[in-house]
């Protein structure tokens, strides 16, 4: 110790100045009060019930599903727009309230509530969320029930699309999509002053139809796909909290169940090999996840020090019984019946934050993530794509094993300027079977937040990364995969990436918002596979404030996404070269204006364009591919008359039109291709006006402050 | 150690901790101690009374019946948050001592803002807070949360989003692609992946892992298959970009070049798709509707025993 003391004497004497300054300058908590004589009798608590209740109508005119696509409008026409929302609370603190939005689309959603404040309190929720997908889409496949579909008597099944006579006159329209619905029941019980716990139970349908495709060897078709799932979940939290520490347990049970989980379709093409005539998909299998976890904190008596902790434990299960190996005659279902899925997976983490000195802060985790998959690999003796058998093959599969380590400082160099240095590693270990042992990824990077003035911030950060691997295992690639290919997830990376952050008061009314990043990834060992990647973002925002009635902003972004990648047709072909380069632009500006005490406005513009090019290289100059692109343009004008302090009107009117081109979609008819019966899926467009008229009604009776 | 470098590091230590007092003057409390208003909110709501303070009485922090609360019997009421206020009130106003104010216009550091929250939700949903990027950013509570509004923007579906994009102005942009999830329609919002008060996971997911995250809605990807897809069991982030993307399906490349970054077999994985497989020359199945998943269909995983190629 002497020793250590003696060599060690500057450092210690820093130490203790450092330490010394920051205790001398800790603060002094005031004296708790006596807050016997604290009324609060100028407090307007809220007591008794208020409500409102919207009511009006919309008429979208040239509304599809793509404009409809998350709204749930859809075509043209007339849609209630009804809302209400409430509450009542006693001077007992028992309360109830809901809110309830939307209810005349399929995005309605709400909830209601009620409770004991500081007691209980329960909750009853649903949410509705519609996804509409292609807005184009005919298919000769015609719904025999059971997630099976068959084709139009007299089809002509032929060797390619072409030759299928009955194509056209089958063809029938048909609407994909589908409605995520969700019901939750939650409770949560305070018990003291420290304890509380949670629950809720958790409903989620899935219910609609989405398309797939499949092949019989080299012929392939899109055919609809049934959606029916059901995911039910309950999670059960006990918390308690302390004044230095905290702890929360939580049960987490998840089970998924796909109600149609397989999908049979009938062979449009003459078929390979007598019998198959009929394919057959397996969907999502059911599955359940159960996971325990514990965290929490502990404040540590010096230096400011928080202690955070968390460990996990979670079984993934899914034991759905096999399907028979092909629709061929004589297919056999394999033994095991069923796959008896067993995935544990884990999740420890340590964290530190410290506070050592007043002017710097340093944390850190360390985190372990397990991925292990204890399921049985099967041999399997396979039908190809139910025409002939492929052989048999063991099924892989996969575990990991990460660790994460991150840490940082931070420090407030001057009172203008803070700094802080930061890093984090990231190790992944694979298991067995896959063509790579380890891989790390190491981080670091600086940053400094620079504030030369009050109302001037900005954050520059810069760093770099690289990410390095063991050797490559080329005798784990599937048979025929060229060793030289190394997948984007596998393959050494240099990173160098920067970004600035920055937000200005410019005047007491003008603000301007900035935020930047660059990235440049290079793949260099790779000889096949992504080669680089560059990106770009730059987004910023100005407002500006006249007046107390009247804000007016703008703002804009433009990004760009360039990547180089490389492959290799085989030996009588050098290699070719894909270059890709993504822009993408925003901009829009707009005004909220309250005209008077009656009127208040708000204008908004939104334009978007990106365009996408992709070229080629073979032997010779690059080909270039048509430009993908797409276009929005949105103008919305909002107004809102104020008839009373109780009844408001709300005229809304929006245009929008959207545009897009897709070389990968346009023109591609169900018989474009020889080989794929496709579903005639065209790019997104829509152009709609929509008109909104409300009538909103404010009621209720809320109790005045108590006064002496 | 040699000594030349302890002396370095001593000098640069003390520099700190010179360096330090400045700062912690400007939050020093004044001496003496702070003392607290004769009546609490009684005494504040004299002056402190127009609509937007008053809406606080719509807020869950303040409830009279909560004994958890600042209003709840025997709290600080408005001085649980804003520290002290005796002086403040000697002053008439004049003098902030003891008070600590919140918002863009604050003269209160971040951190002391952030403490009076810290006193009460560190133990709760701030948890994490000391670790997160948001605290080490210096980004107070208060850059997010309205306090005083009835209902905080930061906590309604609608409108949380807003909030985000006001620093990240990028993931703004982003929203406004051709795939996105429904965050632009107000129908989902950061929260339901991101915990912005500091979390176990990478880019402070709300789950543990990013497939984790993914499958707490998307449950039909969570398997096991029978037939695995490796990329899929290790990230969702390896082929989706899930804030938007100009590609389909958040694919963060457009098939076939996405599958090609991996896949280079013999045959038709290594085949150089080009524009000759248009529909102005011969239509390739390889290229166009779904590009590889016009037959590969199954790529999240395949439990059908002829699953291998993730075609059935």
């Amino acid at each position: 110790m002497k020793h250590l003391l003696r060599h060690n004497a500057p450092l210690a004497l820093g130490v203790a100045a450092a330490l010394a300054a920051g205790i001398a300058a800790a603060d002094t908590p005031p004296e708790a009060p006596d807050t016997s004589s604290w009324k609060c009798s100028q407090c307007p608590f809220f007591e008794g019930y208020d409500a409102k209740v919207e009511v009006g109508a919309m008429y979208a005119s040239g509304a599809n599903a793509s404009y409809g696509r998350y709204t749930g409008i859809d075509h043209t026409g007339a849609y209630a727009d009804v809302a209400a929302d409430g509450q009542y609370r006693s001077a007992e603190g028992n309360y109830a309230s809901y809110d309830l939005e939307d209810l005349g689309l399929p995005s309605r959603e709400g909830y209601v509530e009620g409770g004991h404040e500081g007691r209980f309190d329960v909750r009853l929720s649903y949410d509705g969320q519609p996804t509409r997908l292609y807005d184009v889409a005919v298919t000769p496949f015609r719904s025999l029930g059971d997630s099976s579909f068959g084709l139009p008597a007299g089809w002509v099944a032929a060797g390619s699309t072409a030759g299928m006579t009955q194509l056209q006159a089958s063809l029938a329209p048909i609407t994909l999509g589908f409605d995520r619905r969700t019901v939750a029941l939650s409770g949560l019980l305070l018990a003291g002053s420290s304890w509380s716990v949670l629950g809720e139970f958790r409903r989620q349908e899935k219910v609609g139809t989405d398309f797939t495709s499949a092949s019989f060897l080299t012929d392939a078709l899109q055919v609809p796909q049934p959606v029916d799932y059901v995911t039910n979940s309950f999670d059960a939290t006990a918390k308690w909290a302390g004044r230095m520490a905290s702890l929360r347990i939580t049960y987490t049970g998840s089970w998924f169940q796909d109600n149609s989980d397989t999908l049979t379709f009938a062979n449009p093409y003459l078929p390979f090999v007598p019998g198959s005539t009929t394919g057959r998909l397996a969907l999502p299998p059911g599955n359940n996840l159960q996971q325990l976890s514990a965290a929490g904190n502990v404040q540590l008596p010096w230096l400011a020090t928080t202690l955070t902790y968390s460990a996990s434990l979670g079984h993934l299960q899914q034991n759905a019984a096999f399907l028979p190996a092909s629709t061929l005659p004589g297919a056999t279902m394999p033994a095991p019946g069923s796959l008896d899925g067993d995935v544990h997976v884990s999740q420890y983490m340590l964290g530190l934050a410290s506070h050592p000195l007043p002017k710097l802060s340093v944390h850190g985790h360390a985190t372990y993530d397990g991925r292990d998959d204890a399921t049985t690999p099967l041999t399997l003796a396979y039908v190809v794509t139910d025409t002939f058998p492929g052989g048999s093959f063991v099924t892989p599969r996969y575990s990991e094993d990460r660790v994460r380590l991150d840490g940082g400082a931070d420090y407030s160099l001057f009172r203008w300027m803070r700094i802080g240095v930061a890093g984090e590693l990231h190790d992944i270990h694979y298991g067995p079977g896959q063509v790579l042992t380890w891989s790390q990824d190491a981080q670091s990077w600086g940053y400094a937040t620079i504030a030369p003035v009050a109302a001037l911030s900005f954050t520059l950060k810069g760093g770099n990364a690289a990410r390095k691997t063991s050797a490559f295992d080329a005798a784990a690639l599937p048979p025929a995969e060229n060793p030289l290919i190394r997948a984007y997830n596998y393959a050494p990376r240099d990173r160098v990436f920067f970004s600035l952050m920055s937000d200005w008061a410019v005047t007491a009314t003008v603000s301007w918002t900035l935020e930047g990043f660059f990235a440049d990834d290079d793949y260099r060992l790779s000889q096949l596979g992504l080669q680089s990647a560059h990106e770009r973002r730059a987004s910023t925002t100005i407002s500006w404030r006249p007046r107390e009635t009247l804000n007016l902003y703008a703002d804009g972004g433009y990004q760009t996404y360039d990547y180089l990648q490389s492959g290799y047709s085989g030996v009588a072909t050098p290699p070719w070269l894909v270059a890709n380069a993504e822009r993408f632009w925003n901009a829009g500006a707009g005004a909220e204006w309250l005209v008077s005490q009656r009127w208040r406005l708000k204008l908004d513009y939104l334009h978007t364009p990106s365009y996408t090019d992709t070229d080629i290289t073979l032997n010779g100059p690059p080909q270039a591919f048509p430009q993908n692109w797409t276009r929005l343009d949105r103008t919305s004008l909002e107004a809102t008359y104020v008839r009373s302090s109780a009844l408001q009107f709300h005229l809304r009117y929006s245009f929008e039109k959207f545009d897009s081109s897709d070389w990968a979609l346009g023109g591609v008819g169900p018989a474009t291709i020889p080989n794929l019966l496709a579903l005639g899926l065209q790019p997104y467009r829509h152009s709609v006006n929509l008109f909104a008229l409300t009538a909103s009604y404010q009621f209720g009776k809320v109790a005045a402050p108590k006064s002496d | 150690m040699d000594r030349r470098c302890g002396y370095g590091l001593a000098a640069a230590l003390a520099l700190l901790a010179g360096g330090a007092a400045p700062a912690l003057a400007a939050d020093a409390p004044a001496s003496p101690p702070a003392t607290y208003s004769a009546h609490g909110a009684d005494t504040c709501l004299v002056c402190h009374n127009d609509a937007g303070i008053m809406a606080l009485f719509r807020t869950a922090h303040a409830r009279p019946n909560d004994p958890r609360g600042p209003f709840g019997h025997g709290g600080l009421q408005c001085e649980a948050c804003h520290g002290a206020g005796a002086a403040h009130v000697k002053a008439h106003g004049k003098q902030p001592a003891g008070i600590v104010d919140f918002g863009p216009r604050a003269v209160a550091s971040a951190a002391k803002q952030n403490g009076m929250c810290l006193g009460c939700h560190r133990t709760g949903a701030a948890h994490d807070w000391d670790a997160s990027v948001h605290a080490t950013r210096g980004v107070a509570c208060a850059g997010c949360h309205t306090l005083h509004a009835a209902h905080d923007p930061v906590r309604v579906a609608d409108t949380q989003n807003e909030v985000c994009t006001t620093c990240h102005q990028t993931r703004q942009t982003d929203l406004l692609k051709l795939s996105h999830h429904p965050l632009r329609e107000g129908k989902m919002a950061c929260t339901a992946c991101h915990s912005p008060h500091g979390s176990t996971a990478p880019a402070q997911l709300v789950h543990n892992t990013v497939n984790e995250t993914c499958t707490a809605c998307h449950a039909e990807y969570r398997g096991p298959f029978l037939w695995e897809h490796q990329p899929v069991t290790e990230d969702c982030d390896n082929c989706h970009e899930p804030h938007g993307s100009a590609q389909p399906a958040l694919l963060k490349v457009r098939p076939p070049f996405l599958c090609q970054q991996c896949h280079e077999g013999a045959g038709h994985p290594s085949v150089a798709n080009s524009p000759s497989g248009l529909p102005g020359g011969t239509p390739s199945a390889f290229l166009l509707a779904g590009g590889c998943v016009n037959c590969h269909s199954q790529v999240h995983g395949s439990n059908h025993p002829s699953g291998r190629a993730l075609m059935r």
